[in-house]
């Protein structure tokens, strides 16, 4: 019983004790899950459907494109005027105009304007606050 | 207490303005306090840590009490915390009494928050005092307890461990750190992606992808229904408020503000928990059961007292073990780590003024929920009107700012906040829980040096079993809450159709 519960660490790998035992039970975790859930499983085709087909795709996927747009222009923009954060500012405006008229229900002018006005105050009161008040790098 | 050693117009300013910042986010359904610490921690970063936490707590307290704004007028949970104010709040207000439901939640919030954060100061430090002598064994065997009290609470025990060791393993990502006794060999980091996992994921950016993003994308998913409009809020006639109906509703005051502080100190059950567990406990000690659900303001009164009463039980773990108590200090645990500080059992002692700071900022931070909320309750009624059009873009701006700064500028913690936006959406498809996930990625590194340099030093598994009584109790509070949860999980799956 004793030799069985000894354990030596060897300390040039101790770096994958923990993260070996974490994995050895998450596959057993894992097992259990998919032995229980076997129907739910063999029938989650229809579950991914029925979540795509309730989905509002223009808004989930144009959330995550906008996103994504967002982040991959900040830094190249930021690189034409460096140290100055006009990348965050410059690409902000667009996404909080753009992410808001895709998220405004029945679009109409009288509820774009004050959108408008909020994509252009909001980025630069941020803006201004990170670089002027606090200091901190903005891409 | 040296009050002057922290308090300044600044502290009580920012207190004061966390506070409603916090209201309006929990007074909007969708959004809620973690979200708002999330999104105001950048904030954090260029004041100090007493300030930081002054403007972190208010948003807390505000960000709990808020919710039973559209709770009471639209029926409409604000925050999870405010789910059983719905109950007899919204009957109040559909029959003219709203301002009058508003009011008596407001006053039991104050309740509520006042007796946690009274439980808070005397209990926070004995427990962080006999925490002390705790050893890496003791201190594993917490966070395993943690973990199981997370899982044994999630709505499948099964998939409730297995996001809390998910959460373990992600967190393992990385280095295994030198500078706390590891080797500093890397592991578990995919081909090609070293330069930038080196150091694994940054807390924050995991969190705010969490709560921030995962809620925009859920709220797009589901088309940003339309919001309130000002004739949908019907805050009723302006009646006079008296006191007076307190009077025999003091012991279910008191009844549920000690219960939510409880189920706070508990880790990651969460607010919920506390305002079902008193608002069920008003109902079952009333003497007038069946006037609950159609309008009863003693259940107004239990829900707020039991979910304000969470604020300060949820600080006591994580301000004595280091373990946070739900969601919202487990956002916390970032501020202190932005400013260089370990949160457990010796941070009591060695920070005594930033000890002593939070208590008096969550005392003011419930003074001035109160007073805000009390004095311009119309106002903060129409809050529930402001367009999620207009407010998620920004949100999602200061998601941003958030995880871009954390580092001083890594574009990669940016990449992180969308991975683990879209991971945190994808998990409520697949049933996965989050707070179970939050807490195994936050203590799944100590974990790992709690039980690696136990067995360095030991040499032998059974010193988990037999170190001390207390790891002998920590192993059967496991077992009996997993054990629990798994005879309780039958017993429902047998009971249903």
């Amino acid at each position: 019983m004793g030799n069985l519960t000894h354990v030596t660490i060897n300390f040039d790998t101790s770096h994958l004790i923990f993260p070996t035992l974490i994995g050895c039970i998450l596959g057993l975790l894992g097992l259990a899950i998919a032995i229980r859930d076997r129907r739910a499983i063999a029938a989650s085709g229809a579950h991914w459907r029925d979540i795509l087909g309730r989905m509002d795709k223009p808004r989930f996927f144009g959330t995550l494109a906008l996103t994504i747009a967002y982040f991959s222009a900040m830094v190249p923009v930021g690189d034409i005027w460096p140290n100055t954060g006009m990348g965050f500012l410059l690409c902000s405006i667009p996404l909080v105009a753009g992410s808001g008229l895709l998220f405004m229900r029945e679009r109409s002018l009288r509820k774009a304007v004050p959108l408008m006005i909020v994509a252009v105050a909001a980025p630069v009161l941020v803006w201004w606050l990170f670089t002027d008040l606090f200091f901190l790098t903005l891409p | 207490m040296d009050i002057l050693a922290f308090i300044s117009p600044l502290f009580v300013l920012l207190v004061i303005g966390g506070t409603l910042v916090g209201i309006i986010f929990g007074a909007i359904p969708g959004m809620t306090a973690t979200m708002a610490v999330a999104v105001c921690l950048p904030v954090t970063y260029s004041l100090g840590l007493e300030n930081g936490l002054a403007l972190l707590l208010g948003l807390y307290v505000g960000g709990i009490s808020g919710g039973l704004v559209p709770a009471i007028l639209l029926g409409i949970p604000g925050t999870p915390s405010s789910i059983t104010t719905t109950l007899d709040g919204y009957p109040m207000a559909r029959a003219g009494h709203g301002e009058k439901a508003l009011r008596i939640g407001i006053c039991a919030s104050l309740v509520g928050g006042l007796v946690s954060l009274l439980i808070l100061d005397l209990f926070a430090p004995t427990l962080a005092d006999f925490a002390i002598k705790f050893s890496y064994v003791e201190k594993f065997l917490i966070i395993l307890f943690a973990l199981s009290v997370m899982a044994a609470l999630s709505s499948d025990l099964l998939l409730g461990i297995f996001s809390g060791f998910l959460g373990i393993f992600i967190s393992l990502i990385g280095t295994y750190d030198v500078t706390k006794g590891g080797n500093g060999e890397w592991r578990l980091i995919p081909p090609g992606t070293s330069y930038w996992l080196e150091s694994g994921f940054s807390l924050l950016p995991v969190l705010i992808g969490l709560f921030g993003l995962a809620a925009i994308l859920d709220e797009a998913e589901t088309g940003m229904k339309a919001g309130m409009s000002q004739k949908d809020v019907d805050i009723g006639k302006h009646e006079r408020f008296s006191l007076s109906i307190f009077r025999g509703q003091w012991v279910n005051l008191i009844r549920s503000s000690c219960i939510g502080t409880f189920v706070g100190i508990l880790p990651g059950v969460g607010g919920s928990a506390a305002s079902i567990l008193s608002y069920s406990n008003a109902k079952t000690f009333s003497r007038h059961p069946e006037r609950f659900g159609k309008g009863e303001p003693a259940g107004v009164m239990a829900s707020e007292a039991g979910n304000n009463g969470l604020t300060g039980g949820a600080l006591v773990p994580l301000l004595s073990l280091g373990i946070p108590g739900d969601s919202t200090t487990a956002l916390l645990i970032g501020a202190f780590t932005l400013q260089g500080i370990q949160v457990g059992p010796l941070f009591i002692g060695n920070n005594p003024v930033t000890w002593d700071a939070m208590i008096f900022a969550m005392l003011i931070a419930n003074l001035a929920m109160f007073v805000l909320m009390y004095f311009a309750i119309r106002y903060f009624a129409m809050v529930v009107t402001i367009p999620k059009h207009i407010l998620f873009p920004v949100i999602l701006m200061m998601c941003v700012i958030g995880a871009y700064t954390i580092n001083y500028g890594i574009m990669f913690d940016v990449w992180t906040l969308l991975i683990f936006g879209v991971f945190g959406w994808l998990m409520t498809k697949i049933r996965l829980e989050v707070a179970p996930f939050i807490i195994g990625f936050i203590l799944g590194p100590s974990a790992e040096v709690y039980f690696v340099k136990t067995l360095e030093s030991f040499g032998d598994l059974t010193v988990f079993f037999t170190k001390s009584w207390i790891a002998v109790l920590l192993w059967v509070l496991i077992a009996l809450s997993v054990g629990g949860s798994a005879y309780l999980q039958t017993r429902k799956g047998k009971s249903a159709p």
